[in-house]
């Protein structure tokens, strides 16, 4: 098995770059995106298993931007991050189709269990096998 | 009242006197000349008998001597105080006088008679009392005129005349008695009291009793006029219910609607916070957390950690207490009416509309299908939408509320934005202003939280992302349509009730689970 592919788009260097150390000490291959638009061109250039993406973003937000990834990139569970309480946006989330949910802030244990969750859920036995690392 | 009454009895006393007193003057002076006409009379037929006596004695020779003896004898009739005899010259032939009463006779009044053989009647005035005289002519022997004089006082007449009068003034007094005093009780009974009660009533309801009734079982006008008292003050004490009760309902929603703004604005900085920090803090706790896993567990650094992460905890915790303060309660979806709650917010913003010089125009048809949605909440929502287009339109402008499916401002040159999603039948209230309109680029941000294009310290950045939480909630949509220069509309679009929907599972479903926000 190919070592799973995870892009993380949040606006805020530090965050971004703990949950980069984080997963790349688990062994994960990832990417980051400071923005929409970056992630845009991210998911364009490679197909990722997870895409962990905050709502909160200048330009398009989080929830905006799921329904673009559902059909760029079907495959790519998506799990969102937001602040606590915001349990609207959970809704809309999850009806927009994000697998999972984070509110900051969260446990690294807890974000890791999200995520081999996604990578196992059901996103992952329909999808065909993934190619090959570019 | 006892004025009106005194006064009703003396104005009758008095026109009551007048007429009997003219009356009685009249007729008293009447009998007065009657009386005296029937003693004149009588002395006349006296004087006749007498000159009839002395014509016939002086024919039989009769001497003075006599004559004086038969007049002297006359003169004890009742009412006589002189009697005499005068021969066709003129000369006393004999006389008499009654004791004490004045002897005067008028010469010249004879001697008229004696010449025009006429019989005289005429009236002296002596010692204050009035004296009848009838002079009588008859033939002396030798074919000449002589005459009688019969004098009488009127006494008599006077008595009875005076008699007369004092029986009239007796009975007129009675009469007039008895008069006043059933006015004074009549009026006293159906004027004085019933009109004190209605001062009294009337004066009860001035000071405020309201429920004051006036009970006169009265057919007649007075009757009517307490009746009158009554449905007024019935329509006064209704009319007063019922401002009581609309002040009280409108204090108590505008308390409760001002309550929940402040809440849900507090809910709104806390979620902002809570934002803010939550990126911040889960980035110490995750850069805590990768030391704690790199250093040796007996290093004594692993203290200095545990405090790090306990501490992100705590302030964790703290916002989220805030946030659990401030979350904005779930609605409680039923069927409503939307009309009077619109109609109860533009009740509330009654004052505020008079001092802007805005109207708030409701143009909604009486019956619009019922909606799924929770009251109050509804409430906040169009007070803060109305609030917003009463504070864009100018002194004079309108404020439109309406219900339609397409959008009331033209589609030319007209900018929106939409927040969240209707998926079942809706119905759509619109409130368009009479402002200035939004560029796109400031539509773009208006449903931001402290986003304001109002002077500042004026609007609190929160009214639109309140509203839209609140129409979320309500699985609606709100969409906010602007023309540049030609108004701003706001369309709030809010599912109808399951059985007019076609859809008896049309309730919202529930909210996430707050397991989930409780996070590990």
């Amino acid at each position: 098995m190919s070592t799973p592919r995870i892009l993380v788009v949040d606006d805020d260097p530090e965050m971004r770059a703990l949950l980069l150390d984080e997963l790349r000490n688990e062994g994960f291959e990832v990417a980051e995106a400071a923005d929409g638009a970056e992630a845009v061109l991210a998911v364009r250039g490679r197909e990722f298993d997870v895409i962990l993406m905050d709502k909160n973003m200048p330009g398009p937000s989080g929830l905006d931007l799921i329904p673009g990834f559902r059909r760029t990139c079907p495959r790519s569970r998506i799990i969102m991050m937001t602040a606590f309480g915001d349990v609207s946006s959970y809704v809309e989330a999850a009806e927009k189709g994000a697998v999972e949910y984070l509110f900051k802030p969260f446990r690294m244990e807890e974000m890791k269990a999200a995520i081999r969750k996604a990578l196992g859920s059901d996103v992952a036995s329909e999808g065909e096998p993934r190619g090959e690392p570019a | 009242m006892k004025h009106l009454t005194a006064r009703l009895v003396i104005l009758l006393m008095l026109a009551l006197m007048t007429i009997t007193a003219i009356y009685d003057y009249f007729r008293l002076v009447r009998e007065r000349e009657q009386l005296v006409e029937q003693t004149r009379e009588d002395a006349r037929v006296f004087a006749e008998t007498l000159a009839l006596a002395v014509r016939w004695n002086v024919r039989r020779g009769r001497t003075t001597e006599e004559l004086q003896e038969l007049l002297t004898e006359i003169l004890a009739r009742p009412g006589l105080i002189g009697v005499g005899i005068y021969d066709p010259d003129g000369r006393v032939v004999a006389t008499s006088v009654a004791e004490g009463k004045p002897a005067s006779t008028r010469d010249d009044a004879i001697q008229e008679a004696l010449k025009r053989k006429e019989a005289a009647s005429l009236m002296l005035e002596a010692g204050g009392a009035q004296i009848l005289s009838h002079i009588q002519p008859f033939r002396w022997p030798g074919g000449r005129t002589a005459a009688v004089e019969v004098r009488q006082t009127l006494e008599g007449v006077e008595r009875q005349f005076g008699r007369a009068i004092r029986e009239r003034l007796l009975s007129r007094l009675v009469v007039l008695t008895f008069f006043v005093l059933s006015i004074a009780a009549v009026t006293r009974w159906s004027i004085a009291r019933p009109i004190r009660a209605l001062i009294e009533g009337a004066r009860a309801v001035g000071q405020g009793d309201l429920a004051q009734r006036i009970h006169l079982a009265r057919p007649d006008e007075i009757g009517q006029l307490a009746e009158e008292f009554n449905r007024m003050a019935a329509n006064l004490e209704a009319a007063h219910q019922e401002i009581v009760q609309q002040g009280d309902e409108r204090l108590r929603l505008e308390q409760e609607l001002q309550r929940a703004q402040k809440l849900a604005a507090v809910g709104m900085l806390a979620a902002e916070v809570a934002h803010e920090v939550g990126t911040p803090l889960n980035v110490i706790s995750g850069r805590a957390e990768a030391l704690e896993r790199t250093i040796p567990l007996d290093h004594p650094a692993h203290r200095h950690l545990d405090v790090i992460l306990k501490q992100t905890e705590r302030i964790t915790g703290i916002i989220r207490a805030l946030l659990d303060y401030t979350r904005p309660r779930r609605p409680v979806l039923r069927q409503e009416v939307v009309l009077p709650l619109l109609g109860r917010v533009a009740d509330v913003l009654l004052g505020r509309t008079r001092a802007k010089g805005v109207r708030i125009q409701l143009d909604l048809p009486v019956v619009l299908p019922p909606i799924q949605g929770d009251a109050d909440q509804l409430q906040q929502a169009f007070l803060n939408l109305l609030l917003n287009a009463l504070d864009a339109s100018p002194p004079g402008g309108i404020v439109r509320v309406s219900a339609g499916d397409e959008p009331v401002l033209p589609a030319e040159g007209r900018v929106g934005i939409m927040r969240g999603k209707a998926e079942t039948p809706c119905l759509a209230i619109h409130i368009v202003d009479s402002g200035n309109g939004m560029t796109a680029e400031q539509l773009a941000h208006v449903f931001e939280p402290f986003f304001s294009t109002k002077g500042r310290g004026q609007g609190t950045g929160l009214g639109l992302p309140i509203v839209e939480e609140i129409v979320r909630a309500h699985r609606g949509e709100v969409e906010m349509l602007s023309v540049p220069g030609n108004g701003t509309e706001v369309i709030v679009r809010l599912p109808l009730a399951p059985d007019r929907a076609g859809d008896p599972s049309g309730a919202v479903p529930e909210h996430a689970p707050e397991s989930r926000n409780e996070g590990r």
